[in-house]
């Protein structure tokens, strides 16, 4: 399992466009990817759940990957989220 | 019969248009994150009037604070995002007046958001309203019905598993 920790630089957080963004980015690794943030946790996969997470700038996320593309997906995800989020 | 029934009579459940206006296919929204797909498949409203009505019997999943977007898990099971405008979240919330909360059940029809189209249109934004079905792939059959001037009394998408 790979964790790592991004903070939400965005001002207007993780609205739509950024969440549809991730699912995209997310869909194609095998791992799964799991987003906790202080208001919950989430699927990555899921647009719908990410968008429940009410993300706002300046919150921590913890993002876990694990399955057997983890080292690539967490990599790649930790990239995207520095640049979109 | 049973059978027959279950293969030709199948209901097939409605999803109602969301605004009052013209309903263009989603793929005449300007702004790929719609466009694309990458939110799911469905519908895009062109409003004439700013009252937000659920499209269905559903439950409000996430009224997003800034009250420029709602998601909602309906009654059939289908995952729901409607989007007032393009670009609206950086409106902070200012011409929108939200009339639910997240947990409430809505029946179709009901007044969820009211818009001010002339506020939007005036902060140089586009009040074209997507209505996407982001669990697509839980409906082989998903027909939509474009093209026409609509009312929240007009089917937009039918759905069926």
């Amino acid at each position: 399992m790979k964790e790592f920790k991004h903070v939400i630089a965005d001002p207007m957080g993780m609205h739509a466009r950024p969440a549809g963004m991730l699912v995209k980015a997310v869909a194609s690794y095998a791992s799964t990817v799991t987003i906790t943030a202080p208001t919950g946790k989430a699927d990555a996969k899921r647009l719908m759940a990410l968008m429940r997470l009410a993300a706002k700038q300046g919150m921590e996320l913890t993002v876990t990957v694990e399955g057997p593309d983890e080292d690539k997906a967490a990599a790649e995800i930790q990239a995207f989220l520095a640049a979109n989020l | 019969m049973g059978f027959f029934k279950k293969l030709f009579g199948k209901k097939l459940d409605g999803l109602y248009a969301p605004m009052a206006g013209k309903a263009v296919p989603v793929t005449e929204v300007p702004d790929p994150t719609f466009a694309e797909g990458m939110l799911g498949n469905g519908v895009a409203v062109i409003p004439t009037d700013g009252k937000v009505y659920a499209p269905c019997d559903a439950t409000v999943d996430m009224m997003f604070e800034t009250g420029h977007a709602v998601s909602l898990v309906a009654d059939c099971g289908a995952e729901l995002l409607i989007h007032i405008g393009l670009e609206t979240v950086g409106l902070e919330g200012k011409p929108f007046t939200i009339h639910v909360k997240n947990g409430d059940k809505v029946k179709q029809g009901q007044l969820m958001i009211e818009a001010d189209l002339e506020a939007i249109k005036a902060a140089g934004l586009n009040t074209i309203t997507p209505m996407l079905v982001c669990n697509t792939d839980s409906f082989p059959t998903f027909e939509v019905h474009t093209g026409a001037d609509v009312t929240r009394d007009d089917v937009l998408i039918e759905l069926g598993k």
